[in-house]
């Protein structure tokens, strides 16, 4: 196929296995820049630090008492925060291993944090549905502000220069807008686990447990498109885009990995995707620039780097 | 003590630590502690400063209150580690140190002492044993063979004489003496006696008396050791005899009658103490406990002597003993012929005389008839009128307070039975103004109202109507801010209707004085019945009433209301089950759909139809942070003094003239561009745009009549003073330029995205095809964003990207050496290569820039390509845009390309 026609097909070579985690893998995030490394936090306790593509595992982090639920990288890779069920964010030093803060305060288990684009605040969300933007650069511990609009657990969070998106089981996605003063909140129907907006935050790729993807225009709260044909009713699986956004790329608790393009909706072949996985994918993220790159984490304890056939 | 000593010196004068002060002069004990160093152990220390040390000096109790036993190790193991497990040593080497572990081995201190206090000096359970002793005293007396001895003791068990017993010894007392001084013959031969007489052996006695006689001279010589005291053998009962049988006796005797034994001489004196061969036996010395004579003598159960009237029936007195004699005990008998029983004497007189009346005089034609008084008791309670009368004297008087409120008359009853004419009093109602034809009439409406129902509710009628019946009515009374309160609330009859209108209806009417609503019984009901059913009413009201106040905004009422089952009304017709049943089920599913159907709010609906947009969003004000906004490097939009509004108000006016402009102004304020989809136009003015006009309704704006200041500002208007335009137009010719290139920029959020279509169409906001997209609803299987694929798009900012990345290079490099601390690999630089994806890289670097310029002021820095650079400079000053902005509603296209509230250009203001 043309690759000017249409959308890059799916990586679907396994490159290698990164399999250190006991138990089920619960996120796996690229780290920033060149993305040559990647983490994973694990229901094991433990952040694995790899290398991508040699699959050898660099570093484990271990500090958390209860498993990994989130990961976020900073800009400069050389911190990144986790979270999970011990309700403290945990703010690590990459090359020394150790915890640089922990930022207790949420009442929870912390689903997910999220750096901002400087690493200078942090956003948290957590079981106790609220959000809590922690601030980095002073040696306060309490949070700048909470959010609690959301009625339900915070699942997802993505922040970019002026809007803070979460993602809530309560079935809305709210925007903060800081620029403008204010909070946008569509209300998707559907709990939703994950929230990953486009490169220019005009869209946002919107996840939710009634097995639909959708793609929410941001400026009015339309959906532009949806993604369907995949199961995902009762766990977080994170869809993202594909390279240059083209298609959107999702794994569900089936254990395959689907992919649709973008415009038309339609699924990619093959149709159906081959169960690359035993049990549910829990995170499925593209490389930021390799084109033939992305990885999926699974409950089954792996976590597989996919590239194409070079 | 020491300290109040201290202080005492001190008033006076006198250092404590002086050595004047402090000369010991004691020579005998121990003396005082020195006044400045220690302090008086026995000195009184207030009760919460005192603490509680064991004799070791640990201090025992501890925690917050002191009301712990000691915490930490004080009370397990007397160490911080606590119980460590032994380090193995093999015994094996020393078995034969190894001796048996006794338990004092296992004993702490404590409970050492406890053994130690719990030994005796002297055990009381230890036997004693004199005949050993005897034995081996009487062989050391006869033969005092030495080996023969060692020999006895050693084989005989020592003796175990007690520690009395052997001082006794020592003292010279002898086995089988009695303990005491010594005494003469003559005292011992009483002693004798005395024994002997005690033991009733008489003949013992008597052969030693005679042989004692001869040598009673030798003997009077010396004295003697008293005789031993006898121990009191006291026989155990081991039988079931009653007390004082013993088996053999006659029934007679066993009664104390001694018929044929005769009487006995005399009685038998107590030989216990200080009787003396000449006293008389005198009634205080008789044995008490005497078995023998007990049946002879009638004893008094308590001293008589101090009881001197002969009131007292007794068991015998003495004034009757002296009378007949002791020893009569069968002289009396009973009326009947039987013997009063020995010991007993008939009495005289009764011991209580009856009372006896005359009976009254029974009328002559007087007939016993119970009926009678049951029947008028009966009609008492149902009537309780004017047949009370007759019974009691006075009813009224006996009758409580709220009773005779309740159940008497009122002063109009009472004179409507007595005949009076009624007192001019206030009328009742407003019927008594009516005439009777209006009445009619009226009652006729209110019937046919009511008579669906057929609760029996009914209008108030004039009273005389109601008659003597309803004065048994009681309608309990309910306060009116409850009833009313309680109409509103829960129905708590809701099973039954007829019980709920009535329940309804006496709420009304307590809840309304001036309401004619009145209730009656039903026809079937008795009064009682029609009572306790007020009653319950009253109390359901009081209960079921809604929680008022500030309770009431905490619950939310039920959003399923149970409503009772339906009553048809009339007579019950049996239903035959041909199809109508199975229609009505359908139907009610039906109606349960949709009535789910509408419970959902527009919003769940929407979703549920795919059709997000404007029904699934809803926009709030949203106040961040002042330190986010700042760590976002974004500018507080609603600051919070006050000082900036008239700005703020005048552009949202300017703005919000035209509706379209606004609605193209607010998507750009929201950073987003509306090139790729021009669907923010006119239609969507109305849901995004409240939120540019802040809490202004879009919809009235430029009316004039809802914004009471509007048009003010321009007929105060005063001319800025001319430094005022010179700041603006001096430095407009040097920002111009740089302007239109932030200009381009200024539609996009993210500083990385370059789009230069967004630019192109933020001038032109209103373009055609956006029009026409947005018209039409959105049906989710045709509709087609149009997207600018994003290869497309990074070819044509190639070119824009290229500049940035040189310029971002130059910041990365110096940015690399942080990145060394990171994982990140050499091979960094590759990256750069590749399209816009690290927007973090600068804008630490720009950050600080950013603050500096913010301090600074400093106006059109080349390097601001970030259109944030735009919300953290200065605005333009309010009094110079408020006049310029209404004047010039066309330049709404221009302003829109501008967020709301940045910085106005000079173009704005020519």
């Amino acid at each position: 196929m043309a690759p000017s026609r249409g959308p890059l097909p799916l990586a679907r070579n396994l490159h290698v296995t990164l399999d250190g985690h006991k138990g089920p893998v619960n996120v796996a995030r690229y780290a920033k820049g060149s993305a040559k490394y990647i983490l994973t936090g694990g229901q094991d306790r433990t952040v694995r630090l790899w290398n991508a593509s040699l699959g050898t595992e660099i570093k484990v982090f271990n500090a958390h008492g209860y498993e990994v639920l989130s990961i976020s990288v900073a800009h400069d890779n050389a911190k990144f925060a986790s979270s999970g069920g011990d309700r403290s964010i945990f703010v690590w030093d990459v090359t020394s291993g150790t915890t640089t803060r922990r930022l207790p305060g949420h009442m929870g288990k912390i689903h997910v944090v999220e750096f901002n684009e400087d690493a200078s605040v942090l956003a948290s969300g957590s079981f106790d549905s609220t959000v809590r933007l922690w601030d980095l650069r002073a040696q306060s511990r309490a949070p700048i502000q909470i959010l609690e609009e959301a009625k339900d657990a915070i699942q997802a969070i993505h922040i970019d220069s002026t809007t803070i998106t979460t993602g809530s089981v309560d079935g809305y996605v709210r925007a903060y807008d800081l620029r403008k003063g204010e909070l946008r909140s569509d209300y998707i129907g559907h709990p939703v686990t994950a929230v990953v907006p486009t490169q220019d935050s005009q869209t946002l790729l919107v996840t939710s447990l009634d097995s639909h993807i959708r793609l929410i225009d941001t400026t009015n709260g339309k959906m532009l498109n949806s993604f369907t044909g995949h199961t995902n009713s009762s766990y977080r699986c994170r869809a993202c885009f594909g390279h240059s956004e083209a298609t959107v790329v999702c794994g569900d608790e089936n254990g395959m990995v689907w992919a649709w393009d973008l415009l038309d909706a339609k699924l990619l072949q093959p149709n159906p995707p081959p169960k690359v996985h035993s049990k549910v994918i829990t995170w499925t993220e593209h490389h930021p620039s390799d084109a033939g790159e992305m990885i999926t984490s699974s409950a089954d304890g792996t976590c597989k780097v996919w590239r194409h056939p070079t | 003590m020491t300290s109040r000593l201290k202080r005492k010196l001190g008033d006076i004068g006198v250092d404590p630590s002086s050595a004047r002060a402090n000369e010991n002069f004691c020579l005998i004990g121990t003396p005082l502690p020195p006044l400045e160093k220690s302090r008086d152990t026995g000195e009184f220390v207030p009760l919460w400063k005192q603490e509680v040390r064991d004799e070791k000096g640990r201090r025992r109790l501890h925690g917050a209150f002191t009301g712990g036993f000691s915490a930490g190790y004080f009370n397990t193991v007397g160490s911080k580690e606590g119980w460590t497990p032994q380090t193995f040593v093999s015994s094996r080497a020393d078995r034969a140190k190894k001796k048996a572990a006794r338990p004092e081995d296992f004993m702490d201190d404590e409970d050492l002492q406890d053994i130690r206090d719990s030994r005796k000096i002297v055990d009381t359970t230890d036997e004693m044993d004199f005949t050993t002793e005897k034995q081996a005293e009487s062989q050391n007396d006869t033969d005092a063979d030495p080996l023969t001895a060692t020999l006895q003791s050693a084989m005989l068990p020592p003796s175990k004489d007690s520690i009395g017993a052997r001082i006794l010894k020592k003292m010279g007392w002898r086995v089988g003496q009695g303990i005491g001084p010594r005494i003469s013959l003559k005292q011992r031969r009483l002693q004798d006696l005395r024994a002997s007489s005690m033991t009733g052996s008489a003949l013992s006695t008597n052969a030693p008396e005679n042989a004692l006689e001869e040598d009673t001279d030798e003997a009077n010589k010396h004295t003697y050791a008293p005789r031993d005291t006898p121990v009191l053998i006291v026989e155990r009962k081991d039988n079931s005899y009653g007390l004082g049988y013993q088996p053999g006796m006659s029934l007679n005797e066993s009664l104390g009658t001694k018929g044929s034994g005769g009487p006995s001489t005399a009685p038998n004196i107590s030989s216990g103490f200080g009787l003396g061969a000449l006293n008389d036996a005198d009634e205080d010395d008789l044995d008490v406990y005497d078995g023998g004579s007990v049946n002879i003598r009638s004893r008094l159960a308590y001293d008589a002597t101090d009881d001197h009237d002969g009131e007292r029936f007794a068991l015998g007195s003495s004034n009757l003993r002296s009378a007949s004699g002791p020893n009569l005990p069968s002289a009396g008998k009973h009326r009947d012929g039987t013997a009063v029983l020995s010991g007993f004497v008939l009495s005289g007189k009764p011991i209580m005389e009856d009372r006896w009346y005359p009976l009254p005089d029974i009328p002559p034609g007087w007939k016993p008839d119970p009926k009678r008084v049951w029947s008028q008791i009966q009609s008492q309670e149902q009537i309780p009128d004017s047949n009370k009368e007759n019974f009691k004297g006075d009813p009224t008087a006996a009758l409580p307070h709220g009773k005779w409120k309740t159940s008497g008359f009122s002063a109009d009853e009472r004179g409507s039975i007595l005949g009076e004419t009624p007192l001019p009093s206030a009328p009742r109602s407003v019927f008594d103004y009516m005439s009777q034809k209006d009445r009619d009439r009226l009652k006729n409406i209110a019937a046919s109202l009511h008579s669906p129902s057929t609760t029996g509710i009914s209008d108030k009628q004039p009273s005389p109507t109601l008659g003597p019946t309803t004065a048994t009515l009681r309608i309990p009374r309910t306060d009116p801010r409850i009833a009313q309160a309680a109409i509103s609330g829960f129905k708590p009859f809701a099973a039954d209707p007829v019980k709920q209108a009535r329940y309804t209806a006496y709420l009304q009417s307590q809840a309304d004085s001036s309401s004619t609503v009145t209730l009656e019984p039903l026809p079937h009901q008795s009064i009682s019945e029609f009572n306790s059913e007020m009653e319950e009413y009253a109390q359901s009201a009081i209960v079921f009433k809604p929680m008022s106040g500030a309770m009431a905004g905490r619950f939310t009422t039920a959003a399923v209301v149970e409503h009772g089952p339906k009553v048809i009304e009339g007579l019950h017709t049996p239903e035959f089950n041909d199809g109508p049943p199975q229609d009505n089920t359908a139907s009610s599913d039906a109606e349960n759909k949709a009535k789910d159907e509408k419970e959902l709010s527009p919003k769940e609906n929407a979703a549920r139809m795919g059709m997000y947009g404007p029904l699934t969003r809803e926009s709030v004000p949203w106040q961040p942070a002042r330190l986010l906004c700042k760590r976002f490097g974004v500018k507080d939009p609603n600051p919070e003094p006050k000082t900036e509004d008239p700005t703020t108000q005048s552009s949202s006016t300017s703005y919000s003239q035209d509706p379209s402009s606004s609605a193209s102004d607010s998507a750009l304020a929201s950073g987003t561009s509306p090139a790729d989809y021009g669907i923010v136009s006119t239609t969507d003015g109305g849901s995004t745009g409240t939120s540019t006009g802040g809490p202004r309704d879009l919809a009235n704006v430029g009316l004039g009549d809802e914004d009471d200041t509007q048009g003010r500002d321009t007929l105060t208007y005063e001319r800025p003073s001319v430094d005022v335009f010179k700041a603006i137009f001096a430095s407009d010719d040097e920002d111009s330029s740089d302007e239109e290139g932030d200009e381009g920029d200024s539609g996009d959020k993210n500083p990385n995205t370059i789009n230069p279509s967004t630019a192109s169409v933020a001038v032109v906001p209103s373009s055609v095809p956006s029009a026409v997209i947005d018209d039409q609803p959105v049906d989710p299987s045709t509709f087609k964003p149009t997207f600018v694929r994003r290869e497309a798009r990074t070819t044509i900012t190639n070119a824009d990207s290229d500049k940035k990345e040189k310029k971002e290079k130059k910041e990365k490099k110096k940015e690399k050496r942080k990145a060394i601390v990171s994982f990140m690999d050499d091979e960094t630089g590759e990256s750069l290569n590749l399209v816009v994806e690290k927007p973090q890289k600068k804008r630490k670097k720009e950050k600080v820039k950013e603050k500096k310029e913010t301090r600074v002021q400093s106006k059109g820095s080349t390097t601001m390509d970030d259109d944030d650079e735009m919300w953290v400079e200065k605005p333009a000053p309010p009094s110079v845009s408020a006049p310029t902005d209404v004047e010039m509603p066309s330049t709404a296209a221009s302003i829109a390309s501008e967020a709301p509230r940045g910085r106005k250009r000079a173009v704005d203001y020519l």
